[in-house]
């Protein structure tokens, strides 16, 4: 018996020892260079009849129908590409991928992935993506500001062509205007209201995407610039003062947060669960439209409306990549092309079913296409695009989420 | 293939081997990955873990849940089977106490939540009646003292202590107690004598399946938890898809470490036990 498990140990070692490979060129950085060599037309031609795996969070039943009912049809009709969308949490995604590479498995089966953030950050510096690509992308150049800090960095990672826009969103607050009468305009009224309705607020845990994004909000307010933050990588030193008037603020506030504190939601949806049922009058979250279908289903009160606070609210672009062992580059990259063109743009836009906003840059498209773009309502909770733009503060380096995650449990959690 | 139909059983074998082989690999390379093999042999990971105050408080708030858990669960459920074992013979009875079995653990956690939250069915049908006005209701679920983990747990694995112990009591013979109570033995000496060393064999393997359980489950600790403290399992498991891919040697160290105390109690358990049963038929227990 002794012997079998030594047998067993020293080749499972084995394994793992060879796991250990370099990572020097691989076949996967000859595929795409190869196909970057050659011209538009053939790529699609060679994209023709085969069919993309797009792997992505698939939470959203919005979302969902997009991608099955609009997108993967028009894919069909226009290119002859079976559009295969596969749901799965996004690290998840990138554990699988990351198990292939250290496996140097050269044949994957993910063709897209739907990344961004921290996320994007971990597949760059862990070599899971195919490498640059969206020059030679014909809608990338024309419709989007590509030198623009929304598309050029990624939380703070810098995007160098590997992912491709695909959609905007922003952080807003909800609340039911027949509880609240009028929203604060600034954190300091936040504050003051917490003060005055005991219980009536709290905040996602920040190990949590929402939880984090609130507290971020609170780190550029207490700078003295919010570009401080989100034009710097994370240096412990130079935030402290800022760092210290958040949780300063944050326990300020706990003694009459729901539940005094003691709890926060573990997750958005515990956050909206107390905010239908009407024991908490204000949630939040990250995107700008999301209530409106959340109203549509009944989940939240008719009249629910959103609000921005000073210094402002932050947004992200999301993108769209290409694992570093697709099969079938040609096939992703006619794929996100076609998701980035103003027609699918436009129809991601509609209320419904997804409602999302566009990374593409208005001026840039003829006048007919920009009417098109003005002209979408997008529902009574949504604000102003006006509105949105001008309180619009880009994300930061995505070691501050991490940063914040371990900070604020021992700042604020523990005591 | 001749061996295959004299000895059929050898059928099983390859589905068996790959059974055994694959939690194995799982568990030999978690252990590696929690030494930092992929690098050089390092204990850093699990100095990190004991200086790490977080780790030491989910540490002790784990033990302590899953131990109240467990020790409820086999109370509750031992009571109920010496009580009702009778009446257990009929399916209708049987299908009722094992009715929480069907449901997946996550579902239980759901509705729990549902019957005891602060505005549960619970909460609303007191105040409806008048008992206790509205916001009086203790917290009950996702609390600082892990009531709700331990309620869920609790509920759910007392019809399995049922289902383990009810053939025990179904096959127990009741001459031995009659025995007993010749020699002017009274009911604590009956129960002493036949039924206890008759039991605790199935007890303590029922207790060891629901404490490693409860000690190392996901997803009723993630729904019906707090924030601070939490359980190992939630803590390892935002180690492991943390963006830090380092954190991930601390997930695997956590879980290496509870698999080594789960190995630990069953060791002494068995010797205990074996020593117990080697007494008993020397005639001296």
């Amino acid at each position: 018996m002794k012997t079998i498990t030594h047998t067993m140990l020293l080749s499972c070692l084995f394994i793992l020892a060879a796991c250990n490979s370099d990572q020097t060129q691989s076949p996967s950085d000859d595929r795409l260079s190869a196909l970057l060599d050659q011209p538009w037309n053939k790529i699609t031609e060679e994209a023709e009849s085969s069919t993309v795996n797009f792997y992505m969070w698939g939470g959203d039943e919005g979302i969902n129908t997009y991608i099955d009912e609009w997108v993967t049809p028009k894919l069909k009709q226009q290119y002859n590409i079976t559009l295969k969308r596969i749901p799965l949490d996004t690290p998840e995604i990138l554990q699988k991928l990351n198990n292939e590479k250290r496996a140097d498995q050269e044949e994957g089966s993910v063709d897209i992935v739907w990344i961004n953030g921290e996320n994007f950050k971990k597949a760059k510096e862990n070599g899971l993506l195919a490498g640059s690509f969206t020059e030679k992308l014909p809608n990338f150049n024309p419709y989007y500001d590509t030198d623009s800090d929304a598309l050029q960095t990624d939380f703070g990672t810098s995007v160098e062509g590997m992912e491709a826009p695909w959609g905007k969103v922003q952080f807003v607050f909800h609340y039911n205007q027949t509880k609240v009468d009028s929203p604060p305009e600034s954190f300091k009224e936040l504050k003051a209201w917490i003060h005055e309705h005991p219980g009536r607020f709290t905040y996602p845990n920040p190990q949590s995407f929402t939880g984090n994004a609130f507290v971020r909000h609170l780190l550029y307010k207490h700078a003295s610039e919010p570009a401080d933050i989100y034009n710097q990588p994370l240096d412990k030193e130079q935030i402290a003062p800022a760092a210290e008037g958040t949780w300063n603020y944050l326990s300020d506030i706990k003694p009459d947060l729901w539940r005094e504190g003691n709890h926060y939601p573990n997750s958005l949806t515990e956050l909206d669960r107390l905010y239908s049922e009407g024991e908490v009058w204000i949630t939040m979250g990250y995107n700008e439209a999301r209530a409106e279908s959340l109203i549509e289903d009944g989940v939240f009160p008719d009249s629910t409306r959103s609000f921005v606070m000073k210094p402002g609210s932050i947004g992200n672009t999301h993108f769209l990549s290409i694992p570093y062992n697709s099969t079938n580059m040609a096939g992703a990259m006619t794929a996100i092309n076609f998701m980035l063109s103003p027609e699918a743009q436009l129809e991601k836009l509609q209320p419904s079913p997804w409602g999302e906003n566009t990374p593409i840059q208005l001026d840039q498209l003829d006048p007919e296409q920009r009417e098109a773009f003005k002209n979408v309502k997008r529902g009574e909770s949504v604000l102003p695009q006006e509105k949105l733009e001008t309180s619009f503060l880009p994300e930061s380096d995505a070691a501050y989420v991490d940063w914040i995650k371990e900070q604020w449990f021992n700042e604020i959690a523990q005591n | 293939m001749k061996s295959l139909k004299t000895k059929p059983y050898l059928i099983l074998l390859a589905p068996g081997l790959l059974f055994l082989v694959l939690p194995f690999y799982a568990w030999v390379a978690g252990v590696g990955e929690s030494f930092g093999f992929e690098d050089s042999p390092t204990l850093a990971y699990y100095s990190d873990l004991f200086h790490s105050e977080r780790f030491l408080a989910s540490l002790g708030f784990s033990l302590r849940t899953s131990l109240v858990a467990t020790i409820l669960a086999d109370t509750i459920g031992f009571l109920i089977t010496r009580w009702c074992y009778a009446s257990l013979t009929t399916y209708a009875h049987r299908l009722t106490v094992w009715l929480p079995m069907l449901f997946p653990h996550f579902v239980w956690g759901y509705v729990v939540i549902l019957i005891v939250s602060e505005t549960g069915v619970a909460a609303q049908l007191l105040e409806q009646w008048g008992w206790i006005s509205s916001e009086a209701f203790p917290v009950l679920t996702r609390d600082q003292h892990g009531i709700g983990i331990i309620l869920t747990y609790v509920w759910k694995e007392v019809p399995f202590v049922i289902l383990m112990l009810y053939p025990v009591y179904a096959t127990m013979s009741n001459e031995l107690k009659d025995v007993v109570a010749t020699v002017g033995g009274g009911r604590f000496q009956q129960f002493k004598t036949v039924e206890w060393p008759n039991i605790l064999p199935t007890l303590f393997e029922t207790s060891l399946i629901i404490f490693s359980f409860t000690l190392t489950a996901y997803e009723v600790p993630a729904l019906l938890g707090t924030t601070f403290p939490e359980m190992v399992s939630v803590l390892s498991y935002q180690w492991f898809y943390s963006s830090d891919w380092d954190e991930r040697h601390l997930a695997f160290a956590a879980m290496a470490l509870f698999s080594m105390i789960i190995l630990f109690v069953t060791l002494i358990g068995y010797l205990f036990l074996n020593k117990r049963r080697w007494l008993m038929t020397k005639g001296q227990s």
